[in-house]
């Protein structure tokens, strides 16, 4: 089994570009791949705790939290998240934040990486 | 001791979108990536602007006169500061009429010892043949 | 380079796909993409499906947007995220979101 880097750009309600990053973790991990997720920029937004799950709005919120259950490693650009004002404490437990060096230090021993831009 | 590379490749405009900004950020982030390696890992950054990217380049950019955003100009900089590889397509450049007096060339101000490079697209592609894994921007 | 490239878009705004010629290339149509495999303007289908590669269309994408298997070109073969997931890891080795 191998090790996917997901690198999502885009932000939570709007292109559904996080929804299909979302679900290809989510399905990667069911078949026993290692999954790491990076958010940066406007994909920043994915990290903030207490989403509500309006059925007019992408919700990932509680599919995130499942899969970080079962073993997704997520992360967001902590310097991209504090320019949009999304602080620590509204972060959703488990989401981690570090500075861009993470995302490429999660590219060095992954099989394939595949990066989303955002807007 | 193993080498991941990565290319950044650069195929928009800036300041609509983020996202050519990003990629020269997070290109550049290769330099502080070793903390989270074992020794003697490495992440290596090419950055390529092709396309409209090409637009990236242009000299004097005033963002931060006008704006108070750090310029494309100034991140392009920096890269050639930290010694990134940083390519041009010159077939792009031609099409909008560019020459390397339009574009930043060097950091000579900051003291970096690398210039951009102008190249043919064909040496791009052998730069994406070249790296682990690519990242479109 | 075996490139599986995704296309996202169905106004694409870059030129890239056009000028890559890796040694193996797919196009996975995700999102708006979805339309180069269903939609035929004046008659002619997308001009992307002309290309030298071979086509994928995720079917989550096409039923969002209310499309189906008998709406995709003869050329594109309808497949789900954990065909994605396949297909990125057994036969290509490199991505690219476009």
């Amino acid at each position: 089994m191998g090790k996917l880097t997901i690198g999502c750009f885009a932000s939570l309600v709007g292109s559904m570009s996080l929804d299909f990053a979302v679900k290809l973790a989510g399905t990667a991990m069911e078949k026993g791949h290692k999954v790491d997720l990076w958010v940066s920029g406007n994909g920043t937004m994915l990290s903030i705790k207490g989403q509500r799950a309006f059925k007019d709005y992408s919700f990932l919120e509680g599919p995130l939290k499942e899969l970080m259950a079962k073993g997704l490693n997520v992360t967001a650009c902590e310097a991209c998240a504090e320019a949009r004002g999304y602080h620590k404490e509204n972060t959703m437990e488990g989401f981690k934040r570090h500075s861009m060096d993470w995302y490429l230090a999660s590219t060095f021993d992954a099989d394939r990486v595949l990066h989303i831009g955002g807007e | 001791m193993a080498t991941t590379k990565l290319g950044f490749i650069v195929q928009r405009p800036g300041y609509k979108s983020e996202n050519p900004k990003l990629a020269i950020t997070h290109a550049i982030a290769s330099q502080s990536v070793e903390v989270y390696l074992n020794e003697g890992d490495v992440v290596t950054a090419d950055i390529a602007f092709i396309g409209d990217g090409v637009l990236n380049c242009k000299k004097d950019q005033k963002a931060m006169d006008l704006y108070k955003l750090t310029s494309t100009e100034t991140h392009i900089k920096m890269s050639l500061l930290l010694d990134l590889n940083v390519l041009v397509c010159k077939e792009d450049l031609d099409r909008f009429g560019l020459t390397e007096n339009d574009i930043v060339i060097d950091a000579e101000e900051f003291g970096a010892e690398v210039t951009v490079k102008v190249v043919p697209f064909t040496d791009i592609t052998k730069m994406m043949e070249e790296v682990n894994h690519l990242l479109f921007f | 380079m075996k490139l599986a490239a995704f296309v996202s878009d169905y106004r694409l705004n870059v030129d890239t796909l056009d000028r890559l010629n890796p040694e193996k290339l797919c196009i996975i149509l995700v999102q708006n993409g979805v339309y180069h495999a269903t939609t035929k303007e004046k008659g002619s289908p997308s001009s992307l499906l002309q290309k030298t590669a071979d086509f994928y269309v995720l079917i989550d994408d096409l039923q969002t947007r209310g499309l189906g298997n008998a709406d995709v070109a003869d050329n594109v073969k309808v497949i789900s995220y954990s065909d994605i997931v396949d297909l990125i890891f057994n036969e290509y080795d490199k991505t690219a979101w476009l």
